[in-house]
């Protein structure tokens, strides 16, 4: 028997090796071997808190695709969700980030919407974006806080209700003045003491009046939003209720105002201030709990919609608001880049720069210009007929700036692009993988019948979010000038550039 | 014509080579003797360009090997064979395929034709049929002679041989002794040889050459060595403790 | 006092000789380098370099990946549980083998078989002036011992850390699922969910830089031996320590840089 060559095995271990890594890759791949499938559509969020990149997408709990990109765009978050391209999704579907799982993993939800028939293309936008929680929850969050408020009244109107709260508090404010005067031989006996004592009283003083600053600010806008929350709390007596504690609750301030710094170390009326105390301490319980579901309340008091549909005069703000959507809309998918290049060439120790702007009109489409700053110039071979004979000879051209025009179109991975490479017709491949992070070029240009074409292959890999570092050989196929390289990139959108180019005037 | 002019060459503190002149003629036998550890070996290194001088020219064929880049060093290597102290046989390899060796590397010969020039080159070193032999089962003298079928695989010009002897018993001495100069008279080579053993550099050499010290302290035909004053020359000559090269 | 001074000494010499080794590796890696695109490769050299690396470790890789993910398995079951959530054992196993576990381990099995093995021969070669041989015979050998050694194991660590991830995830199976009892199904969902091809890929592309780097030095080694027998299994010692050194110091600025 024949013994089974080095190739054989080492071929056949590479292909299981191989075919292990396709089964994984294909088990582990939601769309098999990194195809990037389906199709993106958008929405703005207010706050996307713990949403993740490739978090799930789910329409009636089905997964339905991913979340490909988050970037933030005036201050909002605007998602970039990929969906699988057998999925159809309304226009009028709406859009919201939930939680689930045991670690609760946000997700994003989906909601279908009614018309049937309208969806959203490639690249569109979710109109209706659900900014309040579940309706429900906020119910039961606004039943809570009713029922809070309701003790908290009930215990204010015991402390300062009746007769013999007022009387107490006369009583109080008569301890006071001769507290006062008691005081003011003390405060010569004692002063420096003394004076710590009132800072402090004074600081405990404004944390109480902070609390009756949010307290009131609360109750404006609970008074605001009266009408609407009217319709949603049946209870509408007790925000009556709660108006009058509320008023009588600043007379209280202003009386203990008056009384300052002295307030916490009465102690005569002992029984009163331990209500009062916690009395305090509940609605500083109660501010705080309103001020956390704010945002729900505040969602439904301001509820924008619901005031564009009332009021007919904003509505043509709206539709100026849709006019100039579109057109920052627009704007957005046209971006431009601007790139530095620089190669260093290890085997003629020389350099060598690129600076371009790329304009991608469609997400697609690139248009590239740019200037080549080449200090070794280009090879020129001339011949000269001297006596019959054919001299040939070679020199380097070193008219140092070349020029780059070329238009290019993507397909998936693949960026095909042709026209002028460094002022001669040529053209590239540029191959993207890793989520566009690392680039692998070939380029040919300098198209000679004497000699070969310049011959270019590179890579260039992301490292931080602008910069690039660039590898590669030159001119492989020309012995005689190849040689290897390494450099880096510099690449952004410029946002000034591409608000100019879409702002000014073009002409069609 | 090989010719080294005013070689120097130190190795951290240690100088072996200290302004070594020698001239090496073509297709003649020329031995270099001296004491174990006198940089002979290092003295050969520099004639194919293994070692570089700190300073010095070695010349050969009119180029400085010194001077030269990579590429044409090769070129200028391709008319040498050199047959190392211990062979220097690679050991992954059997006997064939290390004389095929430089076969394979420098030339478009068909598998055939090269074995079959394997073959020829094992019977002329009087080792037929252990083409398929590793090194290791080989003993040291044979080896030597698989190191040297390699060395002259390619059909040198120069061979240089690194103590081919040392070690092996008296018959093999001789063997190996007989089949340079066979060797040598068969294609007409040019050889280098290093050698201690003063009876056989004196029997072979048509030049022979004394390194003393990092320098060449007497050079010319083995009559003229014979009949040298040197006393250095004579204590190597008498293989005596009792002279100017103090041993302990 | 004089004491302290000394060791702090040694220790600042040690650290500056391993980088200085790091500097010559480089190096070499650029003269490797530059001949790896000069010249063809020795094809045959590299198939046999690459059973050599690949096919001859595949046992030792199936042993440890399998029972390093039977381990992570068990280890991760006792873990979870206290906090009822056993079937995140079988994403941490496959995450943790091809993340981490997986390049690594297998580069530093390899380095231990093939690495301190490459420094031996080459070792062995530079004291018997075999590689002298190499270049009387014009026959450079970086492109004949070298640039095999190095492509063959950029190629093969990265397909042995395939086989190492996907038997540590069995072993972590065969522990998680039929030992252990969690929920097959949640166990392999789990895995799917959690797993992205990013930790496949990135975790190969380690295994490639690990199979760079070990390869490099331990030829490095080997071609700068010195000292006759004793000569080579210094050289063979010191190849095993500064690849793994190097491999976990660049596994960290490896994961850094990707995940
Ligand atoms: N590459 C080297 N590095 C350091 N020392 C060396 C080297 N090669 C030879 N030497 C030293 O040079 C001296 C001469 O060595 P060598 O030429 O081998 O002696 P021999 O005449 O026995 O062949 C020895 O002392 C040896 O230690
Ligand atoms: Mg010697």
């Amino acid at each position: 028997m024949r013994s089974i060559s080095t190739e054989a095995k080492v071929g056949l271990f590479i292909l299981i090796a191989l075919i292990i890594l396709g089964y994984m890759s294909f088990q582990v791949g939601e769309y098999g071997f990194g195809l990037k499938k389906g199709y993106i559509v958008t929405a703005v969020f207010d706050n996307v808190t713990g949403l993740e990149r490739d978090a799930a997408v789910q329409i009636a709990g089905v997964e339905v695709g991913k979340v490909e990109k988050i970037s933030l765009v005036d201050g909002k978050a605007l998602v970039e969700l990929r969906i699988l391209p057998n999925v159809q999704v309304e226009k009028d579907a709406t859009i919201s980030i939930k939680t689930h799982g045991i670690l609760g993993d946000k997700y994003v939800d989906i909601v279908p919407g009614e018309t049937k028939g309208s969806y959203i293309a490639e690249r569109g936008q979710f109109q209706n974006v659900e900014k309040q929680a579940d309706i429900d929850k906020l119910l039961v969050e606004l039943g809570n806080i009713a029922e809070d408020i309701r003790v908290v009244t009930g215990a204010l109107r015991k402390v300062v209700g009746g007769d013999a709260g007022e009387s107490n508090l006369s009583a109080i404010i008569t301890n006071v003045k001769e507290l006062t005067a008691n005081l003011n031989s003390v405060v010569k006996a004692n002063d420096r003491k003394f004076t710590v004592l009132v800072d402090n009283l004074t600081s405990a003083s404004k944390q109480m009046e902070q609390t009756f600053a949010s307290l009131s600010e609360i109750t404006g806008k609970v008074n605001q939003g009266e009408g609407t929350l009217g319709q949603l709390v049946t209870n509408k007596g007790v925000f009556e209720k709660l108006d009058n504690t509320l008023a009588s609750i600043q007379t209280i301030t202003e009386k203990i105002n008056t009384g300052e710094g002295t307030l916490g170390q009465l102690v005569t009326n002992k029984g009163v201030f331990e209500k009062m105390d916690n009395t305090l301490a509940s609605i500083q319980t109660i501010t705080d709990k309103i001020n956390a579901g704010q945002g729900t309340i505040g969602k439904l008091v301001n509820d924008e919609e619901t005031v564009t549909n009332l009021n007919s005069s904003l509505k043509s703000i709206d539709k100026s608001m849709v006019g100039i959507n579109r057109f920052v809309s627009k704007a957005d998918q046209f971006r431009t880049f601007l790139g530095y290049r620089g190669e260093y060439f290890f085997e003629k120790s020389d350099g060598k720069s690129y600076i371009d702007v790329t304009i991608q009109p469609k997400e697609d489409k690139f248009y590239i210009l740019g200037l080549v700053s080449d200090p070794r110039g280009r090879r020129k071979t001339y011949d000269r007929i001297t006596d019959g004979v054919t001299v040939r000879t070679e020199e380097w051209d070193r008219n140092g700036l070349l020029f780059n025009a070329q238009i290019g179109k993507r397909f998936n991975d693949l960026l095909l692009r042709g026209g002028l490479l460094e002022s001669t017709g040529g053209f590239g491949v540029d191959f993207f993988a890793m989520r566009d992070n690392l680039k692998l070029t070939f380029e040919a240009f300098d198209f000679d019948l004497d000699r070969d074409p310049h011959m270019k292959v590179f890579g260039e890999y992301q490292i931080l979010k602008h910069l690039y570092l660039t590898a590669g050989w030159d001119d492989f196929l020309n012995r005689d000038n190849d040689s290897l390289f390494a450099g880096f990139a510099i690449r952004f959108e410029d946002e000034d550039l591409k608000y100019l180019l879409t702002s000014a005037p073009i002409p069609k | 014509m090989i010719q080294l002019i005013d070689i120097h060459k130190s190795f951290k503190k240690q100088k072996v080579l200290d302004g070594l002149n020698l001239e090496i003629e073509d297709g003649k036998i020329t031995v270099i003797i001296g004491r174990s550890g006198g940089g002979k070996s290092v003295l050969l290194k520099h004639i194919i360009g293994l070692i570089k001088p700190d300073s010095g020219q070695v010349i050969v064929d009119g180029d400085d090997i010194a001077a030269m880049n990579e590429r044409q060093l090769n070129e200028t290597r391709k008319k040498f064979g050199m047959l190392f102290q211990e062979a220097a046989l690679f050991d992954s390899m059997n006997v064939e395929d290390n004389v095929a060796f430089p076969l394979r590397e420098h030339t478009k010969k068909k598998e055939r034709e090269i074995l079959e020039i394997v073959k020829d080159r094992l019977q002329a070193v009087g080792l037929p049929g252990v083409e398929k032999k590793m090194p290791s089962e080989l003993s040291g003298g044979m080896r030597k002679r698989v190191g040297l079928a390699r060395a002259i695989a390619l059909h040198p010009r120069i061979v240089l041989f690194d103590e081919p002897t040392t070690g092996l018993d008296p018959i093999m001495t001789e063997a190996i002794d007989k089949l340079i100069v066979d060797t040598q008279k068969m294609y007409n080579l040019t050889c280098i040889i290093i050698s201690h053993d003063i009876k056989s550099a004196l029997e072979m050499g048509d030049k022979v050459a004394m390194l003393y010290e990092g320098r060449i302290i007497e050079e010319g035909t083995p009559e003229k060595i014979n009949n040298s004053e040197n006393p250095i020359l004579r204590q190597f000559l008498s293989g005596s403790l009792e002279g100017p090269i103090s041993v302990i | 006092m004089n004491r302290l001074i000394q060791a702090i000494d040694r220790f600042g010499r040690s650290i500056l000789w391993y980088v200085e080794e790091m500097g010559r590796i480089s190096l070499f890696f650029i003269s490797a380098l530059s001949w790896l695109v000069r010249s063809p490769l020795k094809v045959r050299l590299v198939f046999k370099q690459m059973e050599f690396v690949g096919v001859k470790s595949i046992f030792v890789v199936v042993l440890t990946g399998t029972f390093t993910g039977m381990v992570m398995s068990l280890q991760g079951y006792y873990g979870f549980r206290l906090f009822s959530a056993e079937s995140l054992v079988g994403s941490t196993v496959a995450l943790g083998m091809t993340r981490e576990l997986g390049p690594v381990l297998t580069a530093l099995m390899v380095t231990a078989r093939a690495g301190s093995a490459m420094a031996a021969e080459l070792g062995t070669m530079k004291v018997t002036e075999q590689i002298d041989a190499l270049y009387v015979m014009a026959a450079n050998p970086i492109r004949h011992l070298i640039v095999p050694r190095v492509v063959a194991s950029i190629a093969m660590v990265p397909a042995l850390t395939i086989v190492s991830d996907f038997m540590g995830i069995m072993g972590g199976y065969f522990v998680g699922v039929k030992l252990l009892k969690i929920n097959e199904g949640i166990f392999l969902k789990n895995i799917y969910k959690l797993v992205g091809l990013d930790d496949i890929y990135n975790g190969l592309i380690k295994a490639a830089c690990f199979g760079l780097i070990l390869s490099l030095v331990g030829c490095y080694k080997g071609f700068t031996t010195y000292g006759g027998a004793e000569g080579v299994g210094r050289a063979t010692t010191e190849a095993v320590v500064i690849a793994s050194i190097s491999i976990l110091i660049s596994d960290y600025f490896l994961t850094a840089l990707m995940f």
